[in-house]
């Protein structure tokens, strides 16, 4: 899914252009911004991890190789592991404590107004939340396999599945706003 | 599908690969599994897929002003970069030309050196010359004005009968000089060499260039029993005088 749009982008990225940061910004900016609220569970810090996670992204443009990974993977890894970053260095007391709130899960949709996400969200609350905290605590919450499984009390094996199950059905269910979310992200 | 990649696939390390946490020797696997084994590389795909569009679920309004904010942040970033190597360009430039500077000075600074020790020298030569000279004039005047100093006139023999000159030997002050009056015409390739037998060795005094030097003193070392030999040698003079061409001797014995 390599489209136009981001190779324009990762020219303009690695011409150290700043035009590049506007276009990452419109496009992916507010997805980052979930992952990042997600992770550190503070709209402040959030903003702070976005911030930072930019930054990086600047500084760090010449290290992507598109043969390696997608654009969105990449962003997705530095605004990731921003953000598990920061949630170390501001609570590392209580880091022990994070722990999977599974109300959290059904108060994502509230946070964003987007209108042409809405579907999105109906479609996200399709899938099953036993696959939502799976997914999230492995994408979200800097948990291996292994230490969801200890931290959801579920077993390795269990994690495994529903990570598959999961990512299929979320596919089943995505599979006819695809084109829609598509479009809205190339415009 | 092998056991391998089924095996391979089952474990968590292309979740982890596609998170960014997989360690150095990990990401070399994974990179090598999806480079060779088109199912990995369709699941790692997926996943990137997979990702994406559950992190797009996820999706919140930044809030107005973020985005101003991160791209002052970006050009500040670009700025002290640019600003940076701006300074590095300088500093390094300072010490090319510092570098260049030493090298200067201490090129020169050898070089003086070196034409100092030339320099030095050469005044230690002329000084040596000038005693050496001023010796040998005082030598003279002694040998020249001394009483005791025996005169002798020498004379070729048959082989240079135009060959004149006057020893002055002087056995108090143990001097001896000759002084050549005149030379005969030789041929082209033959010249004539002084030697004197001091103790039974021949020492080589040295050549008598031209009759310019009639006026000259040349010193002859001095030796009881010594006696001053005038060859005919090959141009450029002889190592050891040949005997059978002596044109004249001079006995200073006593």
């Amino acid at each position: 899914m390599s489209t136009l749009l981001e190779k324009h982008i990762v020219e303009l990225l690695q011409d150290r252009d700043e035009k590049a940061i506007s276009l990452l910004y419109d496009h992916y900016g507010d997805t980052l911004f979930g992952v990042a609220n997600k992770v550190v569970r503070n709209e402040e810090l959030a903003q702070d991890v976005l911030q930072e996670s930019f930054v990086k992204i600047w500084k760090k443009a010449d290290s992507y190789d598109s043969s390696k990974a997608k654009l969105f993977t990449w962003l997705f890894r530095i605004t990731r592991n921003t953000a598990i970053d920061k949630l170390r260095s501001v609570n590392t007391k209580s880091d022990k404590e994070i722990q999977i709130d599974v109300s959290d899960v059904y108060n994502l949709g509230t946070e964003s107004t987007k209108p042409e996400l809405m579907d999105v969200k109906d479609n996200l609350n399709k899938l099953e939340p036993k696959y939502q905290i799976v997914l999230e605590a492995l994408f979200f919450e800097g948990m291996t396999q292994q230490e969801a499984s200890e931290e959801l009390n579920i077993p390795l094996g269990t994690i495994k599945s529903r990570l598959k199950i999961g990512l299929r059905e979320l596919k089943k269910i995505y599979g006819s706003t695809t084109l829609t979310l598509l479009i809205i992200f190339l415009l | 599908m092998t056991d391998k990649i089924k095996k391979f696939l089952e474990s968590d390390l292309l979740e982890k690969y596609l998170l960014g946490t997989t360690s150095t020797e990990e990401t070399l696997k994974v990179e090598r599994y999806i480079a060779i084994h088109p199912e990995v590389n369709k699941t790692y795909i997926e996943l990137q897929d997979n990702l994406e569009i559950f992190a797009k679920l996820h999706a919140m309004d930044t809030p107005d002003g973020l985005k101003n904010k991160i791209l002052d942040r970006v050009k500040a970033e670009k700025k002290s970069h640019s600003k940076f190597y701006r300074y590095i360009a300088v500093a390094c430039s300072l010490a090319f030309l510092f570098a260049a500077a030493s090298f200067f000075f201490w090129n020169q600074n050898k070089s003086l050196k070196e034409e100092n020790t030339i320099v030095n020298n050469k005044m230690k030569t002329i000084e040596d010359n000038m005693k050496q000279q001023l010796e040998d004039v005082r030598n003279q005047f002694i040998v020249l004005n001394n009483p005791k100093t025996k005169r002798y006139n020498v004379k070729g023999n048959t082989k240079a009968k135009e060959l004149k000159a006057v020893a002055y030997i002087n056995p108090v002050k143990k001097l001896s000089y000759i002084n050549v009056k005149n030379i005969p015409n030789l041929p082209e390739d033959k010249c004539l060499q002084m030697w004197a037998e001091v103790d039974g060795k021949m020492i080589n005094i040295g050549i008598i260039k031209d009759i310019s030097d009639k006026d000259k003193l040349l010193a002859l070392p001095y030796g009881d029993n010594a006696v001053g030999y005038i060859t005919i040698e090959p141009k450029g003079g002889n190592k050891t005088p040949t005997v059978e061409n002596i044109v004249a001797n001079i006995s200073y014995a006593n």
